[in-house]
């Protein structure tokens, strides 16, 4: 008894040593800081918030969430915000944002330079980056089956693609949602025409995914065959080793903005400013060739790097409508939740 | 002071139970402060926003939910899945148990056995799923790669239903095996020297003494299905919704904290439901085996040599099966790019010992106060809730299992909500992710401590109360020698659970405070799926070494006259 006595002030004591030693580390007196999250992957999220601390000297405190989760937790802490920066992330989670008034408008100095689809009218976002959809097939099955990459949305409905293809899911991801827009558009916003499409294309979908780029490892290691995703996801994919084909459709297909936005209520406002400032303009934006981040730059200012636009070369683009996908976003969802997905 | 004798204990008021005993009033008192403040007051709070809108109370939020077909199919699902899991991980847990304790197998064996168990519960959930993927999927390495079988269906429930027995069966094991180990062998050695056959003995003898750990583990098992959403994430498909996932899909996709808040509270109706019945049937019985009277423990036989080796083979089929799952996640660990290009590299664990760091630090920290604190409040609630006399006493036990019951997402949430506001602002420090733990996986030490108390007689504690021992003398000298399995088995999952687990607490991490698990899932998204790795083998070693630790310390606390200090953290 003596000894199980002995064992616990002994644990008692180790956890009063760890009390007193939490308590003492997050004691970062940074001069100055600017709190964020990040909707973008820490692997391109980090190198930028690096070239901004050696820029200006402002250190970026970061956590990285999916758009939903960032979201999520941005509206729950509306009261008592605990970041002043949202950045990333598609402009369709910012649009869900503005509903809960949870951003502070802020117009930074390439506010005036940017295009009109790069910028909320209020300053409520801005975007530092745009996305373009593509076709990604795995080379193996591509083989084996005797095809070629697609090159048009027909080419998906082939049926070697049976309960092969991987791509993303409405509910939860802006990707899928571009990828429904762009489908919409192709068919020249004829929604039933549209949705008879993705019923037939249905068949050959092995899984909707949570997540824009849940499907590119199954794709890239051949568990499903092919799939549509973001190009930075795509490219990343390929540049990881994976033996995969990217290809655009050539009816066209669709492309997302990515944002940034001030929080309202925000603690460190003008570092969370200064932030906006730099990531809006070619400051940062021209980082992203440095660090191979596969984003089209959305300052005019800003080149695009060579071997992007060589993957771009000749593919048909075209950027969603905003006020016609904000005013029709949720009946199409829900449509497609209701036809496509539980039929 | 001096209590008064046994009986006339049970025949005083309890409200005056509680004055003759300020020890246990105030334990009682506390316990209740710490349940409103982390269980009942965020609820409110999310209940709030499930029922008011602006001001107004609306069951606007739970309609939608009851109405939508998908919706009411995910529920039946969820029940559907719950139930199997249930079923399927308590026999495996039972098998693995009844084959540690009764064969009288080669103490390596079983710490073999002890080992391969232990894999899935000290990893993140989805990477068993994952590992399942890499095997059984379109192109996996067993279904395409041996098997040469073409286009296989790996999304669904069976795959599911598989992925999730193997993750959650060794909470049954957890509970069983302390059970098993403290049933007195002489009991059945007497049935059988009396003509009993090995059947009969085992049918209604061994069986019947374990009910309470059976119902347990069922119990434990249904709610951890009901409330997983990682594992339907990735392997249930379109096919086959289920309602944790679509509580997550509906929070961090739709936007829809309200209709997310709504389904959840739908869930949690059958994980009550089956806690009631658990505990209707179960305190019906009598399963005193431990009494005062001792007696020295002969070995005995319990199975014939047919029997034994069909368990076995069966405990050894499994155990491959898990080896082999995590010998894939080892081994993308230390390949360049799992599937692609597969040279031999260290990269990743360079990643994880630099960048990852923090994540590790924090995490060590956090489950450095959880485990002592949820360990401790495990069995005093287990064991007030079990042995006390006091108002109120099954409205604690319910309500300690209400964060246990409720998904992870939804407590992650419901936290968020509560304590971003005043009057208490924890959001943000480790405080909140502590708290998270303890109240969500103290509850295992709670189970297994009521479960453990059904089978040890009161008379030990009545003599000792009975000779003029406070009720704190007779808690530390008395029953806690006796409750030591549970407690380590609680201290152990709650360990587990603060390396591993990530519904909850993914809405609890901070700029200040983050988690390897997060780091895991964020890697997953990011497809760097080596450093996924490498970040998991890291958590399954750690967690490893600290069980090992414990299971020394245990060891030499082992005092004669005590319960064999058995089960799992002695390996």
């Amino acid at each position: 008894m003596n000894k199980i006595r002995s064992w616990l002030r002994r644990t008692t004591q180790l956890v009063a040593a760890l009390a007193v030693a939490s308590t003492a580390l997050p004691a970062f007196a940074q001069a100055q800081a600017v709190n964020a999250y990040s909707i973008w992957p820490e692997n391109w999220a980090r190198p930028m918030f690096e070239e901004f601390e050696k820029a200006t000297g402002i250190k970026v405190n970061f956590v990285r969430f999916s758009s939903g989760e960032a979201l999520a937790r941005v509206i729950a802490e509306k009261n008592n915000p605990r970041v002043d920066v949202l950045f990333g992330g598609p402009v369709e989670t910012f649009a869900a944002g503005i509903a809960e008034g949870v951003f502070e408008s802020y117009k930074p100095p390439s506010f005036g330079k940017l295009p009109e689809r790069f910028r909320h009218a209020d300053g409520q976002w801005v975007a530092i980056a745009d996305d373009p959809l593509v076709f990604m097939t795995n080379n193996k099955f591509l083989k084996e089956s005797n095809l070629q990459p697609p090159a048009s949305w027909n080419d998906l409905l082939h049926p070697a693609y049976k309960n092969m293809l991987q791509m993303a899911d409405a509910r939860t991801s802006g990707t899928a949602v571009t990828r429904i827009f762009s489908i919409l558009e192709v068919n020249g916003r004829d929604e039933n025409k549209a949705f008879a499409y993705m019923k037939q294309l249905r068949p050959n979908v092995q899984l909707y995914t949570k997540s824009g780029g849940g499907g590119t490892l199954p794709v890239g290691l051949g568990q499903a065959g092919g799939g549509i995703f973001f190009i930075v996801d795509a490219l990343d994919t390929k540049a990881k080793g994976y033996d995969v084909s990217v290809s655009f459709p050539k009816e066209g297909i669709g492309t997302a903005a990515e944002a940034i936005a001030l929080l309202k209520g925000a603690k460190n406002p003008e570092a969370g400013k200064k932030l906006i400032d730099w990531a809006s303009s070619p400051a940062m934006q021209n980082h992203f060739a440095k660090y191979k981040i596969n984003f089209v730059p959305a300052h005019p200012d800003v080149q695009l790097e060579p071997s992007l636009a060589a993957v771009l070369q000749g593919a048909k683009i075209f950027p969603i409508d905003a006020a016609y996908a904000g005013a029709n976003r949720k009946r199409v969802v829900d449509r497609w939740i209701a036809e496509v997905l539980n039929p | 002071m001096s209590a008064p004798p046994p009986a006339a204990v049970a025949a005083a008021g309890v409200s005056e139970r509680l004055r003759a005993d300020p020890g246990l009033a105030l334990a009682v008192a506390a316990l209740w402060l710490l349940l409103g403040l982390f269980v009942l007051y965020p609820l409110v709070m999310l209940l709030g926003r499930v029922f008011i809108d602006n001001g107004q109370f609306t069951l606007q939020g739970l309609a939608a939910v009851l109405t939508d077909r998908h919706q009411l199919q995910a529920f039946w699902n969820s029940l559907l899945l719950g139930t199997l899991v249930g079923l399927v991980g308590t026999v495996l847990g039972f098998a693995f148990a009844f084959t540690a304790t009764r064969c009288n197998l080669p103490r390596w064996i079983v710490g073999l056995i002890d080992i391969a168990v232990l894999l899935p519960l000290v990893s993140p959930p989805f990477t068993t799923a994952i590992g399942y993927i890499f095997s059984f999927g379109p192109r996996g390495l067993i279904t395409y790669g041996v098997l040469g079988i073409k286009g296989v269906t790996v999304y669904g429930m069976t795959s599911t239903l598989t992925a999730e027995s193997l993750t959650y069966f060794p909470i049954a094991y957890l509970t069983l095996r302390p059970m098993l180990a403290a049933i007195d062998s002489n009991i059945e050695g007497m049935a059988l020297s009396l003509g009993a056959s090995r059947w009969r003995v085992f049918r209604t003898v061994t069986l019947p003494l374990c009910t309470p750990g059976l119902a347990n583990a069922f119990l434990l098992l249904f709610a951890a299905s009901l409330a997983d959403f990682a594992t339907p994430l990735i392997l249930a498909g379109n096919q086959f919704p289920v309602l944790p996932t679509q509580a997550y899909l509906q929070i961090t996709g739709l936007f829809d904290l309200r209709g997310g808040a709504a389904l959840s509270l739908v869930l949690l109706v059958p994980a009550l439901i089956v806690f009631l019945v658990q505990r209707y049937w179960v305190g019906r019985r009598q399963y005193v085996t431990v009494t005062g009277k001792g007696a020295g423990q002969a070995p005995f036989d319990s199975v014939n040599r047919t029997v034994r080796w069909l368990l076995v083979g069966f405990c050894v089929a499994v155990t491959l099966l898990i080896l082999w799952l995590y010998a894939l996640l080892l081994y993308a660990s230390l390949v360049v790019a799992f599937g692609a290009n597969h040279t031999f590299t260290l990269a990743h664990y360079r990643v994880v010992f630099t960048e990852g760091m923090r994540a590790v630090r924090d995490t060590l920290i956090i489950a450095a106060f959880a485990t002592p604190l949820g360990g401790f409040y495990g069995v005093l609630l287990g064991y007030l809730v079990a042995r006390r006399r006091f108002p109120g006493r099954n409205a604690m036990e319910l309500t300690s299992m209400i964060n246990y019951a409720l998904p992870g997402t939804i407590v992650g949430i419901a936290y968020l909500i509560a304590f971003n506001d005043p009057p208490i602002m924890i959001t943000g420090t480790a405080a909140i992710i502590i708290a998270a733990y303890v109240f969500r996986y103290g509850p295992t030490g709670i189970r297994t401590t009521v479960a453990l108390l059904q089978q040890v007689d009161r008379s030990l504690e009545e003599a000792s109360q009975g000779l003029g021992a406070t009720s704190g003398t007779t808690f530390r000298r008395i029953t806690l020698p006796l409750i030591l399995p549970a407690f380590f088995a609680g201290l152990g999952v709650v360990f587990i659970r603060s390396m591993t687990a990530i519904s909850a607490t993914i809405f609890l991490v901070s700029i200040s405070w983050t988690l390897v698990t997060v780091k895991i899932l964020e890697n997953l998204t990011e497809l760097a799926l080596g450093p996924a790795a490498a970040f998991s083998v890291l958590v399954v070693a750690i967690v490893f070494v600290v069980i090992f630790l414990i299971g020394r310390v245990l060891r030499r606390l082992r005092a004669p006259g005590t319960l064999p200090v058995t089960g799992l953290l002695s390996t």
